[in-house]
């Protein structure tokens, strides 16, 4: 077992050296696309709708079916959103979803976005039969699908074991997004070489705000914009990285997109904020750091 | 059966456009949710838990509170309904129309279209014999309305993995516990194609208000966003908006007014179609034939 404290030592971000972006930009914001698959044969991750009188009968069609409509319809809208921004996004996509949402990973791949592991499909990584054989799948179905392994891994709902990090570095992974503890990229040690902890969001995250929270629509705008105002005036004096993280079946409902796109708009209108993928901010970090 | 063996996935923009009459770019589908909650069992929903928060029986608070939807707030729905010459589809627990024959009366008076919503208020999975079930509903609803229902809805949406083949042996048409389009499909059955209605778990007054605790105004907000939204795409591609109500809930003297407000705004656009479950099945099947 290893402990999250042996694989970093506490560092204050104020008190490193600084990181500089190329042609003076002070911020990276990452989006992540999260497309999943549920197993209508276990219970859903997420509800929407609790039945009659509680309890959690099975099958869970209409939360099942819930879901499902983010991947038939929420998707292209939000695809749409991204386009017009020219963002090249980041799919973190479940191994299994690649064959069964073809035309989605078909979308994703022909503008040129990165794929990363988000597990072979969506239940916690600490319930897998074999871990080791789902991050592997995972990336072997990336690999078959796009020609190229995927760098970067994110957990299904973050979820990791004492041994993850390790298993990751050995299955050829370079970054992973489930340790959301810093505004700066990290090393992090496994029993191999380090792995680099890229910051992800729990903050700026559809589910956390809509699905746990219960905040209208309109708090992923408001609070993408406050999110990154702050961001931008710490990142004056050292780099800073900001993710903005969605899930179809959430911001790609009719009544929120718009704020998905009004947060977009907002930031792509800075001339010193770059729009990167996963694997472009590990270049650079590593570039930097050596 | 599970859920992909009776329909693959489909991405909406690999599907041709539907087109509605008129070129009219949008549907609104008003469904109003008629309950009975039995005092012997657990409520379906609570809006106050007991102190401690052990569930009490019998639970009186919060099958008052149920009970008001039909003492008072149904009332409200249907002078609304009635002043914008809308005739909503009523999705009803068939032991309404004797529990509460009165109101069932007065959405039958108005020409809404019943649709079956099980016997009672629980999850389907608890009923013994669903078959049963079913066809005991869909009887009284057509003695009690003139015309056997063509829609369903599960009690919470529920269905178990042999719902859709019961209900296609019942003489079901539609079903609305599918809520992964915005257009209307058709799923396999044992008992052949059953066509799945858009209906809505997001502008749904019971996830909306009971689940995710929004303020009253909010609804209004939503529903307006999500109609801007589906009004532009419907320029499209034909779009359906289904708007889901329950009187305990939305007929409450503070959130009625928040739904009026949705059919005002909606009201200023051309191309808007209220139609009820049953219209927008005559017009799907019509429509998939021309393509």
């Amino acid at each position: 077992m290893t402990l999250p404290t042996e694989r970093l030592d506490f560092s204050a971000i104020v008190h490193r050296p600084k990181l500089t972006l190329p042609d003076g930009a002070r911020l990276v914001v990452w989006v992540i696309v999260n497309v999943e698959e549920w197993d209508p044969k276990e219970t859903m991750p997420r509800t929407v709708l609790t039945p009659p009188a509680g309890g959690a009968p099975m099958p869970d069609i209409p939360n099942w079916a819930w879901h499902e409509y983010g991947n038939r319809v929420g998707f292209w809208r939000m695809l749409e959103a991204i386009d017009e921004h020219r963002i090249r996004a980041v799919l973190a996509v479940n191994g299994s979803a690649i064959g069964r949402y073809e035309p989605i990973a078909r979308a994703a791949l022909e503008r040129g976005w990165e794929f990363i592991g988000h597990g072979f499909t969506q239940k916690n990584m600490q319930k897998v039969a074999d871990e080791r054989d789902d991050i592997r799948k995972t990336a072997a179905a990336i690999r078959d699908f796009t020609g190229k392994n995927p760098r970067g891994w994110l957990g299904p709902g973050l979820t990791e074991t004492w041994e993850t990090p390790d298993l990751l570095v050995e299955e050829g992974y370079e970054y992973v997004c489930d340790w959301v503890l810093d505004d700066q990229p990290v090393l992090l040690k496994t029993r191999t070489k380090p792995i680099v902890g890229i910051p992800y969001t729990q903050e700026c995250n559809d589910v956390a705000m809509m699905l746990i929270q219960h905040h209208k629509a309109g708090e992923y705008f408001d609070r993408a914009v406050d999110q990154f105002e702050q961001l931008y005036r710490d990142a004056a004096r050292s780099a800073r990285i900001m993710a903005l993280v969605v899930h179809p079946y959430i911001m790609g409902a009719p009544h929120r997109l718009k704020y998905f796109r009004a947060a977009l708009a907002h930031i792509r209108a800075y001339r010193d904020v770059l729009f990167w993928t996963g694997e472009e901010i590990l270049d650079w970090y590593r570039a930097r750091r050596t | 059966m599970i859920p992909r063996e009776r329909c693959a996935y489909s991405a909406i923009v690999d599907r041709p456009p539907l087109v509605l009459p008129n070129r009219a770019r949008l549907v609104v589908w008003t469904i109003v949710n008629l309950e009975f909650w039995d005092i012997a069992r657990p409520m379906a929903r609570q809006v106050l838990p007991a102190p401690t928060g052990h569930v009490l029986l019998p639970d009186v608070p919060n099958w008052a509170w149920h009970e008001y939807g039909m003492r008072v707030g149904v009332w409200r729905f249907f002078e609304l309904f009635a002043r914008l010459e809308i005739r909503p589809t009523l999705s009803i627990n068939a032991r309404v129309c004797e529990e509460y024959e009165r109101v069932a009366r007065a959405a039958r008076d108005a020409g809404w279209e019943f649709m079956g919503h099980a016997w009672e208020q629980m999850p389907i999975h608890q009923v013994d014999d669903q078959f049963a079930m079913i066809n005991q509903s869909l009887g009284v609803l057509e003695r009690f309305a003139g015309t056997r229902p063509v829609g369903w809805l599960g009690p919470g949406l529920t269905e178990t993995e042999d719902t859709p083949d019961l209900l296609a042996a019942a003489g079901v048409k539609y079903i609305g516990d599918w809520v992964y389009d915005d257009e209307p499909t058709e799923i396999r059955t044992a008992h052949g194609p059953l066509v799945t209605l858009p209906y809505t778990v997001e502008l749904n007054d019971i996830p909306m208000m009971l689940v995710q605790h929004h303020e009253s105004a909010y609804f209004t907000q939503r529903c307006v966003d999500t109609f801007e939204r589906l009004y532009s795409e419907g320029a499209e591609r034909a779009k359906i908006m289904a708007i889901a109500i329950h009187p305990y809930i939305s007929g409450q003297p503070h959130r009625i007014k928040y739904l009026e407000a949705v059919y005002d705004h909606v009201s200023r656009f051309a191309g808007v179609l209220h139609w009820n479950g049953a219209e927008i099945l005559d017009w799907y099947m019509a429509a998939r034939g021309n393509q």
